[in-house]
Order: structure tokens, then sequence, then C-alpha cells
């Protein structure tokens, strides 16, 4: 569905990403797991489109998507929820799902849609019309992770949904992953959190300062020794 | 009174406004006989507040830019004068192609959209304070060339005299022609406000909070800032090009290109600034204060002052509207200090000044 080949991007004289390679297939959870600074965020901005990689390709559905602008990507179904929960503080909760629903020409489907939000985050239903800054830390992630919803991604990117949450409510975030994913959509999660993310994924890869130094399944990275020592505590 | 104030603010404000308006205006006649025997000499109110209609048209425009979209815009009065000069190439009889009021009115704002998008499309990309810089320089390169560009636009003497509006005859014989450009500038004003509040409520409003508020997030839902960006730049050009095209028809010239000075674009800021940015009824309060200061006020005050100190008129001090800088500087101070979201702002744009958004670790 993605694929991304010898990607490089760097920001002025900086490089941050030393060609990297990875792809995900339709249906699948793949998550980026790696320190912080390590390029997750800059790789997710250039799938987006957001940054232009200096090289490398990136085909979506078998589109060349280098060249194109980030409305135009979004358009494709490619849709990111950005790091750092960036919900709309003072827009309430429903003018903020309305604002993930923006390119979307199905007034039907947007409305089933919000149904799907409100019933995965019931929380949000009660919130509706309250500003979405007033919202509590795990709250604003689920707006995030609801708005991009409302996008009707065919794949989406996560950056670091779990940054700064308390353990119950990050398992309730990765759990509505799981649940978006077998609902059909195919998900790239990027996290520094690797235990929760590689526990959901069906692939995962590891970055290393702008390089990918390893890969496999969830359960292969899981019982990696390295993994283990570098990323899991252990 | 502060009763009276939260009443007044509960109610649709600007319906409010123009109704108090347009209720008065029959009372303008009562209301100049009195002054004009208090003072020697009428104002006839109902020509100021044209100069009120269309400086509150400018100032919509400046608020679509500086307002709504963000971009903060200081060279208002470039377009304004666009509008101005295309009406008098357009309508005086040097010219051969003269397509009369109406057809001015129709093409001015064409003109001044087309120049805010040749402006704004290499220029918008730029952060906010170079944005600044180059529209400051666009407005004065603009206001020069006009004046030398003397072949075309007749230099500091303005292209006159520009024709009144056409109209039919029963329409001039029951309104007369001197309250057309009255009747044409509240009409302009009126189907300003409304298509300026269906745009707050419609997708594109919506895009242009959502741009204020997060400019990355809006890229990530698909919007497109450069293009949102320009949309409302080149709206917010026209609008004032046609402002532009009113006031040299109410003028009939389109005046000495030093009007359109960075002054002006700065009393047009200052509207905003003091009756609320982003608020279509605090752009129009904005105007009505700052107009009102300087065509009825001010000549009266002047009038008075003159009347206390014996006749010495050539004293700089005896003439208000000398004043007025340092009045105008002194209610800005004033309004940053205690109501920087204006004395009539939106109700989101107060929030987005007073309340910052809870940043929750
Ligand atoms: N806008 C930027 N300008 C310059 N350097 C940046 C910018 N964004 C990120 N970087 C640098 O790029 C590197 C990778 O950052 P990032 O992709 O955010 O990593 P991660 O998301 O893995 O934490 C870091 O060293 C960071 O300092
Ligand atoms: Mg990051």
């Amino acid at each position: 569905m993605l694929n991304v080949a010898n990607m490089s991007a760097s920001y002025g004289a900086i490089d941050v990403l030393k060609g990297i390679s990875l792809r995900v297939e339709e249906g699948e959870i793949v998550t980026l797991i790696g320190a912080n600074g390590a390029g997750k965020t800059t790789t997710l901005m250039c799938i987006s489109g957001l940054h232009k990689p200096r090289s490398g390709q990136l085909t979506f559905l078998g589109q060349d998507i280098v060249p194109m602008a980030p409305h135009h990507i979004v358009r494709l179904g490619l849709v990111q929820s950005p790091e750092g929960r960036k919900v709309f503080p003072r827009m309430t909760v429903a003018e903020n799902l309305e604002m993930g629903a923006y390119t979307r020409r199905d007034p039907d489907g947007v409305k089933t849609d919000y149904e799907r939000v409100y019933s995965l985050f019931p929380v949000l239903q009660e919130r509706k019309t309250q500003p979405a800054g007033t919202l509590s830390g795990g709250e604003q992630q689920m707006l995030a992770v609801g708005r991009a919803m409302m996008a009707k991604p065919r794949l989406l990117l996560l950056d670091e949904p779990s940054l700064g949450l308390a353990p119950l409510i990050v398992a309730r975030i990765f759990e509505v992953i799981q649940t978006l994913n077998q609902q059909g959509t195919t998900v790239l999660l990027v996290e520094q959190n690797a235990r929760m993310a590689l526990r959901i994924a069906h692939r995962g890869y590891v970055l290393e300062t702008g390089t990918v130094t390893m890969e496999g399944t969830g359960v292969e990275l899981l019982a990696d020794s390295r993994v283990q020592a570098a990323y899991l505590g252990e | 009174m502060a009763a009276l104030w939260q009443r007044l603010q509960k109610q649709g404000g600007i319906e409010l406004l123009i109704r108090v308006v347009l209720l008065l205006y029959p009372f303008f006649p009562v209301l100049d006989w009195a002054v004009q025997s208090l003072t020697g000499q009428g104002i006839r109110l109902d020509r100021q507040l044209v100069n009120i209609f269309i400086f509150g048209l400018l100032a919509l425009a400046l608020n679509l830019q500086v307002g709504y979209a963000g971009l903060l815009q200081l060279g208002i009065a470039a377009f304004f004068a666009i509008g101005a000069m295309t009406t008098g190439v357009l309508t005086v009889e040097k010219y051969p192609f003269q397509l009369g009021f109406w057809g001015a009115i129709l093409v001015a704002p064409v003109m001044a959209g087309a120049a805010g998008l040749l402006l704004g499309a290499p220029t918008l990309r730029l952060r906010g304070d170079y944005l600044a810089i180059v529209t400051l320089g666009f407005g004065e390169v603009m206001r020069i060339v006009l004046l030398n560009l003397e072949n075309i636009t007749d230099g500091p003497r303005g292209l006159n005299p520009i024709a009144e509006p056409w109209l039919p005859v029963f329409v001039k014989d029951t309104i007369g022609a001197e309250k057309a450009i009255y009747a044409f500038a509240l009409f302009a004003l009126v189907a300003a406000v409304v298509l300026l509040r269906l745009l707050e409520r419609s997708r594109l409003g919506r895009a242009f909070v959502a741009l204020r508020e997060d400019e990355l997030a809006a890229a990530c839902m698909g919007l497109d800032p450069a293009r949102i960006k320009l949309l409302a730049f080149a709206g917010g050009a026209a609008l004032a090009g046609l402002a532009g095209a009113l006031y040299a028809t109410n003028l009939t010239t389109t005046a000495e290109p030093n009007t359109y000075d960075f002054n002006y674009s700065v009393m047009v800021l200052c509207c905003l600034i003091i009756g609320g940015l982003g608020s279509l009824r605090g752009a129009l309060m904005g105007a009505l204060l700052l107009m009102g200061f300087d065509n009825v006020v001010s000549p009266l005050l002047t009038r008075v002052l003159q009347k206390a100190i014996g006749g010495d008129s050539n004293f700089v001090m005896a003439s208000f509207s000398n004043w007025r800088w340092i009045i105008f500087g002194a209610a800005l101070v004033l309004m940053m200090r205690l109501r920087p979201e204006g004395l009539w702002p939106s109700r989101r744009i107060a929030k987005e000044l007073h309340e910052p958004p809870a940043e929750v670790a």
C-alpha cells in the first residue's frame, strides 16, 4: 500500500534520514519505533508531504506521492495525526471533528463516521460542545485520533499517541487503534513506547539516528535481545 | 450602563447598529439644524455617514485579511486606491471607454482583487512580519506610481469629474441623485455584512479559524493553507476596491494620490483594533468611532475651540484634526492595556486572547 524506498531527508545542512526503506501492506498495523530524535516524526512528515524528502521514492497505492501537495495526499486517504495532540484548542470537540472531515463531500458518510468516533470514544460525545483545549491530555489524544478518522483514512499515520499519557489511557487508545484496524483502516504507528506498540503491531521497524537498523514481526522484535536491551528496558 | 452594554452585545450587534442608524436617519436634518443654530454652520450628517459606510466597508475588507486569515496587511489603502482609480479611468470623459458607475462598480473590485492575487501569490508564504513589510512597501509604491503616472492618473489633481450614478428617472425623482450614493454605500455595506456573516459560518470560515489555531494540524486535515490565505487576501482586496469605487464616486474625483498613504492604511487597522479584530460588528463600530471622530466630532470641536480662542485659526492646536493622532494613539495604548480584544469582539477571538489553551502535560 505504502512503499518508502531509500528516502533521505534533511533540515538545512543537517541530515536526519539517511536512506530509509519501509513498506506498509493493506490491513496491517506497522510500527516505527526509535528513541527521541531518531527521525520518526520527520519520516511521517515526508510521507504526508509536509516535509519534502531530499531523495528517494514514496509510493502510495501505486502513485508517486513525492511531488504531491499535502492536501492532495490527504485526499488519497493518507492521513496523519500529528505529534503532541495538535487539536484546535478553542474550537469545540464537534468542530474539531468537523475539521477532520474537511476534504469530504459525502455528508451521509461523514454522519456515520461521527457516530463511529463517538461510539469508540463516548467521552467525546459527552464533551461535544466543550472547547478542545479544556479536555484532559488523554481526551485530547482521543480527539486527535477521532479527528483523523473523520478524514476517512485508508492509511492512518499516528505520531506518538501515547506521549505523556497515563498507562491506563494508553491502553485504551491502543485498544481503539486495534479496533480501527480490524474495521479496515491500515495503520502506521510511530512510538517511543516500544512495548505497547510492538504488542499490537503486525510488523515493526527500528529507527536509529536516521537509519532503519532492524525489522521484523511484532513478536520477533519483542523477543529480540537488542530491542529488549535498547527499548524495553530489560 | 454596563447592563445596557451587555444587552447590546447579546442582541445581534450589527443588525442593531444598522437599525439604529437607519432609525436616526430621518432625524439628521433636526440634528443638523441644531448644530447649525449652535455653531453657525451645519455638518451635513448624511454626507458624513456615506464616508462612514465606505470606511466601514474598507474595515471589513481588512478584517477579512487580518482578522480572519491572520495576515498582517499594512497596505490596504493601495487596493482602495486601485478601486478609486479604476472608477476614474472607466468614467471620466478623458477616456474613450466609459462604462459609467455601474460598469465601474463591477470592474473596480475585479481589478483590486486581481492586484491582491498578484501581490499575494508570491508573498503570502512569508512569515507575518515580512508580509507586513511587503504590503507596506506595496502601499507606498502604489501611491507614488499614481502620483507619477500623470498621463493616466492626472497625478496630484486626480481624475475628475466622475459622473454621478446613473439611475432610472423615477428612482432619481423619489430619492434624489444626491441621496443615491448614500443608498448605494449603505446597501453595499449591508450586503458585505451579510456575505461575511455567511462566510464565517461556511466551511471556508471554519478553515480560517483552524488555520489561526494550528496551521500544521490544519494541513494534516487536508486544508491548503496557501490557497485559503490567498482567497482571504484577494477577497479583502476586492472588497477594498469596491469601497474605493464608492469613495471616488462620492467625491466625484479619484482624489490626490497622497490620500491613499500609509496613514490611511493604519487608520483602517486602528478601526479593527479598537472595534475588535476578527469581529464584523467590531470593524463597523471602529469605523463609526474613528470616522465619526474625524468627520463629525472633530469639526464640531474645532469650531468650539476657535470660537473660544477668538478666531486665530492658524494656531495649529486650534484645529482639532491635528489632535487626532495623539487621541488615536492614546486610544490604542489604552485598548492594548485594558481590552486587547477590542470594544466589541467576536466571542471566539476574545477567547483566543484571554484563554490561552490549556496545555496538558
Ligand atoms: N524543523 C526542524 N528543523 C531542524 N531540525 C529539526 C527539525 N525537526 C526535527 N529536527 C531534528 O531532526 C532530528 C529528528 O527529529 P524527529 O524527526 O522529530 O525525531 P523523532 O520524531 O524520532 O523524535 C532531531 O535531531 C531534530 O532535532
Ligand atoms: Mg517525534
